[in-house]
């Protein structure tokens, strides 16, 4: 009698089948194992979003037609722990800190003269290849030698204004990574 | 048990003194993050701010300078400047905050170095000013020297720091 009732108590108790489903679906079989996975996971986003992938939003018009105004994108920090940034690279320059960055190409290495003749981008008097330049320009720019530790960058859309364009010589330490996609 | 509470109540106890110390006398980094954080409150003013609330806030602006500020600065719109009194600051923040529309002033990053001595300060910080109708936002690295004066961190010197030369 007692074993019969406690059957039915039981039978009456279990939950129908969709809120099982619902149940698994949410927290899975067993939580104590969902909740370790939930907090791998947030360790790991932490870490990786924190020091290693930097989430950024791009905003202006500096790296047209490459990069649209207010794309997402994200950067390497870790892509320049093994080799010097190069030619051609996309990168985050830092001004006072992480939150607001430059992005701009990078044509000249340090030891390099760069100058822009009638648009032309001239390294140590040759001119630069630039597979990534869809429009002519006219800039014009005097011969600069870069310093050992120095880099010489500038945003893809050269269309507007030389002026406008914030462009020119940063060090080393100012670059914070590659951008990724 | 009884000495486990013990040990667990002295424990909050002491959280709670570090709490209250670090509320009471914060430190100088401390009231200088929160200074700035005054600092672009006080500049950032509406669209629909009338002239008397924009130089109420241009007033409130100068009390962050000293009497004297140095200036090394070079600014797209602005030009160069050298120095400038808080008179001076006002008049210049009422010429850029009537233009128009609303303007917002924030400080995204700011890196403060106390002086050992506690007297002084350099903070190296990016502003961003958004003015209302433009599309671009002004982006400008700085360098801004302060001094403790009469008890109150006051901004001595200005400088632009060209992030690309």
């Amino acid at each position: 009698m007692t074993e019969d009732q406690t059957r039915q108590s039981t039978a009456g108790s279990t939950p129908p089948r969709w809120a099982r489903w619902v149940r698994i679906a949410v927290i899975g079989r067993n939580p104590k194992v969902t909740l370790v996975r939930v907090a791998i996971l947030i360790v790991t986003c932490f870490v990786v979003f924190r020091f290693v992938l930097l989430p950024i939003r791009v905003e202006g018009i500096s790296m047209l037609p490459t990069y649209k105004d207010r794309s997402v994108n994200v950067v390497n920090r870790l892509a320049y722990l093994w080799h010097d940034p190069q030619r051609g690279d996309v990168v985050s320059i830092r001004l006072a800190g992480p939150h607001l960055m430059y992005m701009k190409r990078i044509i000249a290495l340090p030891g390099e003269t760069i100058a822009f003749e009638h648009g032309r981008v001239l390294i140590n008097g040759e001119v630069l290849d630039e597979p990534y330049e869809k429009t002519p320009c006219d800039w014009n720019c005097p011969p600069v030698k870069l310093g050992p530790d120095e880099f010489f960058v500038v945003g893809d859309n050269r269309t507007m204004p030389q002026q406008f364009h914030k462009f020119g010589e940063t060090p080393r330490y100012r670059i914070v990574g590659k951008v990724l996609l | 048990m009884k000495i486990a509470f013990r040990i667990g109540s002295a424990a909050v106890l002491a959280v709670l003194a570090v709490w209250l110390w670090t509320v009471l006398c914060p430190s100088p980094e401390k009231v200088i993050r929160q200074r700035f954080a005054d600092l672009a409150r006080t500049a950032s003013v509406s669209a629909d701010a009338g002239d008397l609330a924009r130089l109420s806030a241009a007033r409130s602006l100068a009390g962050f300078f000293a009497t004297n500020v140095e200036m090394n600065l070079d600014l797209p719109r602005v030009g160069r400047l050298s120095s400038m009194d808080r008179e001076e600051i006002t008049q210049m923040y009422l010429a850029a905050s009537s233009r128009g529309g609303g303007m917002q002033v924030k400080f995204p990053d700011l890196n403060v170095t106390v002086a050992p001595d506690s007297l002084s300060a350099v903070v190296d910080l990016t502003v961003t000013a958004t003015i209302a109708g433009e599309a671009d936002a002004i982006v400008q690295e700085m360098k801004v020297t302060l001094h403790k004066i009469d008890g109150q961190w006051l901004i001595t010197r200005v400088e632009t720091v060209r992030t690309l030369s």
